[in-house]
């Protein structure tokens, strides 16, 4: 019983929310960028390069403010990439985002050891965004929900804004319309004189602001450092989150949240040792409920109609 | 007339001068090379003798048409590269000396082993692209195949040949039974191969940390673990037991790399298997269209991508490692897609295109070690290369603006007159 309260308690749930968050950034960009109509597996590159230059901007600036600016930045740039390969190039979806992928670890290690002198890890930033962690008065105050959502790091928060932000866009904006509509029926959005091309470019670029803040949550909020390999697939489990989460926002912050609470049981699992069960069981969890997730199990789990495939214009003057 | 009854003859002449020259040159004499030669050189006056010179023209001349873009998109790339390496204040000239010379002469039997298992997973993810599949999971796969070769390597006392060629097998079947319920689902409700089979990639890299502790990986030792080695009987024959000069790492698994792309190739272009894989791969409702099984075509080709991409880890277990370690993430499964993708998915094409790979990581390496340059300079420039040959519209969206430009200016000088 003394070790059943040591792993289910508020620390259990505070620990949920803060490894999510970077899957939910991720989960809910991807959305976006799915509900434009291109596929997006590149987030882990995204995220890596948001967090490398988070810590390479904060390093230099000392201030941990323009690292995240820098972060973001470095994302949408990045995912810039994707934009121009898919929807000006026509590239395989899939393709783009799996050499991105690939190319984010090369140019990232490059350029760590052209900074610092050696590959590994950066040297740490002077202030973290870690430091900057408030609570809400009166809010926090609330058992066990106090302490999860109203006494947290500034990216948490952002996070928050940034879930109901997606969803007044999807929904209530006519941007947020245009978007969705090239993903659904991109024909039909060309035909009313929107530009078919502009919407996947501002899904794309949304998406990779979105995973790079999530990076920057990683290296100056969560860390005070950039190391290699530490996004460690959450990029991929933000896939998952998307797709568990049926191509929806709200449901996408819901599997995340879900495999964030996976991750902090495992963990504690680990250091607990109650059971003789491998943690790795529990890591593979949000692999198995995407499997089950577009094995079509789940109802309404369904992508976008035009996702992933491409659109050619024809035009006179080419 | 005469000369076709002496196909056989010649083709016998051709395979054998050609294994003999890549025996020898994996063996380290460099002078297997002209074997090579003279396989193609017999190849092709067999094809002059038998037709005409027009017909061998009309052979040579796509191939060079289809190699056009690949080789300006790598030497793009290298320019690229040299341009970062010029602006970040190191040599390029010096670079690329080194990166060459490490690949190509020093350490050349390093890129060999490195591209072994990039040949297979490569094949795999090629054959899945012609059905029009992503087996983007080949990783996955590979983890599978290498978890049995250890598993059987360790257990197996059988006669040698006998031991090996069923470790080969059972990894084989048991990698392409990994991709079931992806193909399965793939055809049932339609679920996307990319995700399934990415997803499944994943969940074998944490069941093979729990098969490496399962397996004599110490968990007071040495960080990664390791499990126990496979027995000296299912080694991998290598090239030192028939020339003793010869590297003494390099294995017989790049040949049966080559052996697995002729058997993909013959596979693609000569059964009716293969004829409906690509058909279906090119146009599934024409293919639907023709009485062609669709699903049944797609789960095969899901399982055989499978079956080749598992090839990879029992080589790399029986003929290198002989152990498996814990967390190598290796990447041969993601490294596979982008040597299918810049052979443009041809079988033939994967074996160059992974040797390529293999010298750019060995050359990078040996770069690193003799200049300081990071090596990460070389994965920069295997992704360039990478976006600059699969994107291909790029070129002709470049020959639109270059001829909308040059209309625009005849124009312009036709308004003046």
């Amino acid at each position: 019983m003394e070790a059943f309260f040591a792993i289910f308690n508020t620390d259990l749930l505070v620990a949920t929310i803060r490894l999510s968050t970077p899957i939910t950034l991720a989960a809910v960009g991807a959305t976006i960028c799915e509900k434009s109509g291109i596929v997006n597996i590149a987030m882990e590159g995204m995220m890596i390069m948001g967090a490398f230059f988070a810590v390479i901007i904060a390093y230099y600036t000392g201030n941990p403010w323009l690292g995240l600016v820098g972060g973001v930045a470095a994302g949408g740039i990045f995912s810039l990439v994707h934009a121009v390969a898919t929807v000006t190039f026509h590239l395989d979806h899939v393709v783009s985002g799996a050499v991105l992928n690939i190319l984010s670890f090369g140019i990232v290690r490059y350029l760590m050891v052209l900074f610092f002198g050696h590959p590994g890890t950066t040297d740490p930033i002077p202030v973290g965004l870690g430091g900057y962690q408030f609570a809400i008065p009166g809010l926090s105050k609330i058992p066990v929900l106090g302490p999860m959502f109203f006494n947290q790091t500034p990216i948490i928060y952002m996070s928050f804004i940034l879930i109901v932000g997606a969803l007044f866009f999807l929904k209530k904006t006519k941007v947020g319309l245009h978007l969705r509509a090239a993903g659904e029926h991109p024909l039909a959005l060309e035909t009313i004189g929107v530009s078919v091309y502009k919407m996947r470019y501002l899904g794309v670029v949304i998406s990779g602001l979105f995973s790079g803040l999530a990076g920057a949550y990683l290296s100056i909020e969560n860390a005070v450092s950039f190391t290699e390999g530490m996004s460690n697939g959450r990029g991929f489990i933000a896939l998952a989150a998307m797709i568990s989460g049926g191509w929806t926002a709200l449901g996408s912050f819901a599997a995340a949240l879900f495999f964030g609470f996976a991750d902090a049981f495992q963990i504690r699992m680990q250091i607990f040792k109650v059971l003789p069960i491998p943690a790795e069981i529990f890591i593979i969890f949000p692999y198995i409920a995407t499997v089950i997730a577009v094995a079509g199990l789940v109802k309404k789990s369904r992508p976008p109609r035009a996702d992933g495939i491409d659109f050619m214009i024809e035009r006179e003057d080419g | 007339m005469q000369i076709t009854k002496l196909k056989p003859v010649f083709y016998v002449l051709a395979v054998i001068s050609g294994i003999v020259g890549i025996v020898m040159y994996f063996s380290s004499i460099f002078s297997g090379f002209f074997f090579i030669l003279l396989a193609l050189i017999i190849y092709y006056l067999y094809r002059l003798l038998a037709t005409d010179l027009k017909t061998v023209k009309s052979d040579i001349i796509p191939l060079l048409k289809n190699l056009l873009i690949p080789l300006i998109g790598m030497s793009s790339a290298i320019i690229i590269g040299a341009i970062i390496m010029a602006l970040t204040g190191y040599d390029p000239i010096k670079a690329y000396k080194a990166l060459f010379y490490g690949g190509f002469v020093k350490n050349w039997s390093i890129s060999i082993l490195n591209a072994t298992p990039l040949v297979f997973t490569g094949l795999s993810i090629a054959f899945a692209f012609k059905a029009g599949l992503f087996n983007i999971g080949a990783e996955g796969q590979y983890y599978i195949g290498a978890m049995v070769a250890t598993f059987l390597g360790i257990t197996f006392n059988l006669p040698p040949v006998l031991s090996l060629f069923l470790i080969f097998i059972i990894g084989g079947l048991l990698a392409a039974a990994y991709n079931f319920i992806p193909a399965l689902l793939k055809v049932k409700t339609g679920a996307h191969e990319v995700i399934t089979t990415m997803m499944f990639a994943h969940i074998a890299k944490y069941l093979s940390s729990i098969f490496v502790r399962g397996m004599g990986g110490d968990s007071a030792g040495l960080h990664p673990y390791v499990t126990d080695p496979i027995l000296d009987t299912n080694w991998l024959m290598r090239f030192k037991s028939i020339f003793p000069s010869a590297n003494y790492r390099v294995h017989i698994g790049i040949l049966i790399g080559i052996g697995m792309a002729l058997l993909v190739n013959y596979i693609l272009y000569k059964t009716t298997f293969g004829y409906e894989i690509r058909a279906i791969g090119q146009n599934k409702d024409a293919a639907r269209g023709q009485g062609i099984s669709v699903g049944k075509n797609i789960f095969i080709a899901l399982l055989f991508a499978g079956f080749l991409a598992g090839f990879a880890g029992v080589t790399q277990v029986v003929g290198l490692d002989h152990k498996m370690y814990e967390n190598l993430n290796a990447g041969y499964g993601w490294n596979g897609i982008s040597v299918a993708l810049l052979a443009a998915n041809h079988p033939i094409g994967v074996i160059f295109t992974a040797l390529l790979w293999g010298v750019l990581d060995a050359g990078g390496q040996y770069m690193t070690r003799t200049t300081q340059i990071p090596n990460s300079i070389v994965e920069i420039i295997k992704g360039i290369m990478l976006f600059l040959i699969v994107a291909r519209y790029i070129y002709s969206w470049l020959g639109n603006r270059i001829k909308r430009k040059l209309g625009t200016r005849i124009k312009k000088s036709g308004g003046a007159k």
